[in-house]
C-alpha cells in the first residue's frame, strides 16, 4: 500500500460559490457520529465529493459531472465508483476517445499501480478499433494502426518506467490477444529478455507468445517449437546460471509440452554446460542447476521403466546435494521432494 | 545447528548485473547491515553464527500505532477513500493478532462504521454511497467477525447478498469485483470467502470456478491473477484459499505449485518474495506463508513433517527487518514506511509461521466437495501446539489465525456458529 502524493486539481474557487453548480444541493458523506479510521479530507475533495454523490444520485450526464470525476480521480485513481459513472458520461457525452486515453496515460503515469485506469482504457480501445474489424487486416497492417500503434507505445513507456509493472504486462496480454499482434509481441519480449535477462514478467509473456494466449492443458506445441525454446533459454542460462526466470520457463514448458525424448535432449546439454571449464562453477553452484536435475530424472524415469530405480535414485542425490549444500534456506522442501521420488 | 549468517548467501549475479540483480544487491546490503547486528562478535569476518534470542515484537509501539489510525488518518489517506472496510479490517484484525483489547467503545463504533457500507441491493461498499465491491464486501465481512455478537452479524443481509454476488458471477466461474469491473482470481476468493461464512454458498454460486482457478496455474507452477498472467503470492493464496473452500485443491499440479512457492524464499533476507525474481516484501509473509500452510494441507502433510519452508528464517526477516522501531507498525522492507496494510499481513505471517495450524490427516473429511461439509471442514483448521516454534521471546508469540480466512480462530468458529445454525439459503428463499 502506498500512499502517494495528494495533489488536489480543484479550482480555487469552492463550487459552491459557482453559478454552475446553483442549482445542485451538495450531498455530505454519511459516516455517522463517530467513525472508525475517519480521513481528514482536503476542503476540495470533500466538496468534490459531495457534489460527484449529489449528481450521481440524480444520475446527470453532463460535462459539469465529467469535470467533477476528473477531480476526484486525479486525487484519488481508487474511486472506482467515479471510473464507473465516467465511463456512462464518456459513452452518451460522446468524448473524443483519444483525449479520454490521453488523459488515462496521464493518470497511470501518476499512479501505476492502480486497477481502475486499465479496464477504463480496454473499454476505449475497443470502441475506437472494433477486434472483428482490425483481424481483417494483416498482422503489419495492425501494428501500424493508429489505435495500436498508440497503446504499444504507451506500453513500451509504462514498462521502460518500471519494467515488471504487473499491469501494464496483463493489459499486453489482452492487447495482442485481442488484436493478433503476435509476431511483434514476440520481438518486444526477446528485446526486453536482452534488456534483464532476470526479467520474469518478460519470461512469462515469452510463454504466453509460445501457447498464443490459449489455454496449455488443450494446446498441442510443435516438437520443433519447444527444442528452439530450449535452446534459447539453454543460451540465457549460460550469460548467468543463478537465475530462476530460464531454468523456470524451460522445466514448465518441458513438463507440460516436451515429450519425455526432448528432456533427454536437455539432459546432456546442461551436463555439457556443467562440465564445460567456463561455465562449470556457475552451474555447479546454483541451485536451480540441481533442481532441474531431480526435475528431468524424475521425468525419465517415468518414461523408462526399466531404468526407474536408477533414474529415481540420482533425482534422489540431486535433492540431497541441495538440502545439504546447494540451497539450505530450502532444506525442509528438498527433504519433501525427496518423499516423492519413489 | 546454530543459524548462520553468511555474506556467501547473497544473490550471485555471476558478474552479469542487470536491473534486478542491481536492486535485489541494495536491499541485500541493507538487511546485511542489520543481521550484523545480531552476529555474535567477531565469530567471523563475512558472516557468524547469529543469535536470534534477541528479537522482540514491539507490541505496544504497534498496538499504538493501529489506534492512532482509528483514531483518525491524514488527508494523503485520500488514495484509501474507495477502501473503508479495509481500513476496519486492517486495523481491527492486527489488534485482535496482537491480543490487545477491543473494547466495548470500539466495537459499538467500529459496527456503526462497517455496518454504513452495506448496499440495500446487497454487498458492501467502499464508502458512503459507492458501489457494492467484492474486495470491499470480504474485508466488511471480516471485520463484522471480528467485531462479533449477534447484532454485528445480523447486520449482514444474507439473501441480498446471494442475490447480488449471483450478479457478479460470470459464465467461466469468474466474478467481476463490481459493476463492470475487472476480473480476477481476487473476486472468486472473495465471493467464496464471504459465502461460506454466511451459509449462502449454493451450486450455482461456485460452479466453474474451481476450473477457472486452475486454468490461472502459470507453468512456472504458481497462480496469476487470470489465465496467461505471471504467477504471484497475492493470487496464489487466493486461489489456494478458494480451492480449500471447494475442497478442490487437486484441481491444480501441487507438485510445481510446491517448487513455486519454495522458490519465494529468499536465501539472504529470510522473508519471501512475491513473484520470481522480485524483491523481498514482508506482507508475502501471509500471502506466501499462507499458501504454504494451505499447501501442507492439500499434500496431507502432518505437524510431524514440519513446514516446507523455514519458519525461523521467516520471523526473522518480520522481526528484524520489518518492525518500525521509531514509528511503530510493520513494513514491506527496511528503508519503507510502516502502513496498516503491512502491519497486518506481517503479523498474519508471523502467527502461521509461529502455530503450526493444519488438519491432521486421520481426522480430514472424506467427502471434500460436499456444500454441506463446509463448516465442518473449515473449522477443522487448528493451531497444533506441540509443533509451536517462536523465533525470539517467547513473549512474542501472536494469536493462531485461520489461513483462509486470515483471522484468528475463536471469533471465526463463533461466526459460523452463528450463520449455519440458520437455515440453508434454498430453504429461507422459500420462506420468503
Amino acid at each position: 500500500m502506498r500512499i502517494e502524493g495528494c495533489e488536489d486539481a480543484g479550482g480555487a474557487v469552492p463550487l459552491a460559490q459557482q453559478d454552475e453548480w446553483k442549482d445542485v444541493t451538495p450531498l455530505p458523506q454519511d459516516d455517522g457520529e463517530n467513525p472508525i479510521c475517519p480521513i481528514a479530507y482536503t476542503d476540495e475533495y470533500r466538496e468534490a465529493m459531495d457534489y460527484l454523490r449529489a449528481v450521481m444520485a440524480q444520475g446527470e450526464v453532463s460535462q459539469r459531472a465529467l469535470a467533477l470525476t476528473t477531480r476526484v480521480i486525479e486525487t484519488n485513481p481508487g474511486h472506482y465508483t467515479a471510473w464507473a459513472y465516467r465511463k456512462r458520461l464518456v459513452e452518451e457525452l460522446a468524448v473524443d476517445i483519444g483525449d479520454e486515453l490521453a488523459w488515462v496515460s496521464r493518470i497511470s503515469e501518476m499512479y501505476p499501480k492502480n486497477y481502475q485506469l486499465w479496464h477504463h482504457r480496454e473499454s476505449l480501445v475497443v470502441r475506437l478499433l472494433a477486434p472483428a474489424e482490425a483481424l481483417r487486416l494483416t498482422e503489419d497492417q495492425r501494428v501500424a494502426h493508429p489505435t495500436i500503434r498508440r497503446e504499444l507505445q504507451f506500453l513500451a513507456s509504462a514498462i521502460d518506467e518500471e519494467s515488471k509493472n504487473f499491469h501494464a504486462w496483463s493489459y499486453r496480454q489482452w492487447l495482442v490477444a485481442k488484436y493478433g499482434l503476435w509476431a511483434q509481441e514476440q520481438a518486444f519480449v526477446e528485446t526486453m529478455i536482452n534488456q534483464d535477462v532476470r526479467n520474469n514478467s518478460a519470461w512469462n509473456q515469452r510463454y504466453f507468445v509460445v501457447v498464443r494466449g490459449q489455454d496449455p492443458s488443450t494446446v498441442a506445441l510443435d516438437g520443433a517449437l519447444v527444442q528452439h525454446e530450449i535452446a534459447y533459454a539453454v543460451e540465457n542460462i549460460k550469460f548467468a546460471p543463478n537465475n530462476e526466470s530460464p531454468w523456470s520457463y524451460i522445466i514448465g514448458l518441458l513438463l507440460r509440452h516436451a515429450p519425455p525424448a526432448l528432456s533427454a535432449e536437455l539432459l546432456p546439454r546442461i551436463a555439457a554446460l556443467a562440465a564445460d571449464d567456463d561455465y562449470r562453477l556457475a552451474m555447479t553452484t546454483t541451485p536451480f542447476y540441481w533442481s532441474a536435475l531431480v526435475d528431468i530424472y524424475e521425468q525419465q524415469a517415468n518414461a523408462h521403466p526399466d531404468r526407474r530405480a536408477e533414474l529415481l535414485g540420482q533425482a534422489r542425490a540431486a535433492c540431497d546435494s541441495l538440502a545439504a549444500e546447494h540451497d539450505l534456506i530450502r532444506g525442509n522442501y528438498w527433504n519433501y521432494r525427496k518423499t516423492t521420488l519413489i | 545447528m546454530p543459524p548462520v549468517f553468511s555474506f556467501h548467501l547473497r544473490y550471485d549475479d555471476n558478474t552479469h548485473e542487470t536491473a534486478t540483480s542491481q536492486r535485489q544487491g541494495e536491499v541485500e546490503d541493507t538487511i546485511g547491515r542489520i543481521y550484523q547486528r545480531f552476529v555474535e562478535p567477531g565469530s567471523m569476518a563475512h558472516g557468524g553464527t547469529i543469535d536470534d534470542s534477541r528479537y522482540r515484537l514491539l507490541r505496544a509501539k504497534h498496538e499504538q500505532f493501529v489506534r492512532d489510525a482509528l483514531h483518525g488518518l491524514s488527508s494523503g489517506f485520500v488514495v484509501l477513500d474507495a477502501s473503508q472496510p479495509w481500513l476496519a479490517f486492517w486495523t481491527l484484525n492486527s489488534l485482535s493478532i496482537l491480543g490487545s483489547e477491543i473494547s466495548a467503545a470500539l466495537r459499538r463504533r467500529a459496527l456503526d462504521t462497517v455496518r454504513r457500507f452495506q448496499v440495500a441491493g446487497g454487498g458492501f461498499a467502499g464508502g458512503d454511497r459507492q458501489l457494492p465491491h467484492l474486495a470491499g464486501s470480504f474485508a466488511a465481512v471480516m471485520a463484522l467477525v471480528l467485531i462479533g455478537g449477534r447484532d454485528a452479524y445480523a447486520a449482514i443481509d444474507r439473501m441480498a447478498m446471494h442475490r447480488w454476488l449471483m450478479t457478479m458471477k460470470r459464465p467461466d466461474g469468474s466474478f467481476e469485483m463490481h459493476a463492470g469491473g475487472e476480473v480476477d482470481v481476487r473476486g472468486i476468493y472473495c465471493a467464496l470467502v464471504v459465502a461460506s461464512l454466511l451459509n449462502i454458498m449454493t451450486p450455482e454460486l461456485v460452479a466453474g470456478s474451481a476450473e477457472f482457478i486452475a486454468r490461472c496455474q502459470t507453468c512456472e507452477g504458481g497462480i496469476g491473477p487470470f489465465p496467461g498472467v505471471e504467477a504471484h503470492g497475492g493470487y496464489t493464496v487466493c486461489g489456494l484459499a478458494a480451492l480449500e473452500i471447494l475442497g478442490r485443491s487437486d484441481a491444480l499440479d501441487l507438485g510445481r505449485l510446491a517448487r513455486w512457492l519454495s522458490a519465494r524464499q529468499l536465501a539472504f533476507e529470510g522473508g519471501f518474495n512475491g513473484r520470481t525474481n522480485k524483491l523481498v516484501d514482508g506482507c508475502y509473509a501471509y500471502w506466501v506463508g499462507g499458501a504454504f500452510t494451505l499447501l501442507q494441507r492439500a499434500l496431507r502433510q502432518s505437524q510431524h513433517d514440519g513446514y516446507l519452508y523455514d519458519r525461523t528464517a521467516l520471523q526473522r526477516y518480520v522481526l528484524a527487518c520489518c518492525q518500525d522501531v521509531r514509528l511503530g507498525g510493520l513494513r514491506d522492507k527496511p528503508g519503507k514506511s510502516p502502513d496498516m496494510y503491512h502491519t497486518m499481513y506481517c503479523l498474519l505471517g508471523l502467527a502461521l509461521s509461529q502455530h503450526y495450524t493444519g488438519v491432521e490427516p486421520e481426522e480430514a473429511i472424506a467427502d471434500t466437495t460436499a456444500i454441506y461439509s463446509v463448516p465442518a471442514r473449515m473449522m477443522q483448521w487448528g493451531p497444533l501446539p506441540a509443533s509451536m516454534d517462536v523465533v525470539g521471546a517467547q513473549s512474542n508469540a501472536v494469536t493462531p489465525v485461520h489461513p483462509v480466512y486470515s483471522v484468528p480462530l475463536v471469533p471465526l468458529a463463533k461466526c459460523v456458529q452463528y450463520f449455519y445454525s440458520l437455515p440453508p439459503l434454498a430453504a429461507s428463499l422459500a420462506q420468503n
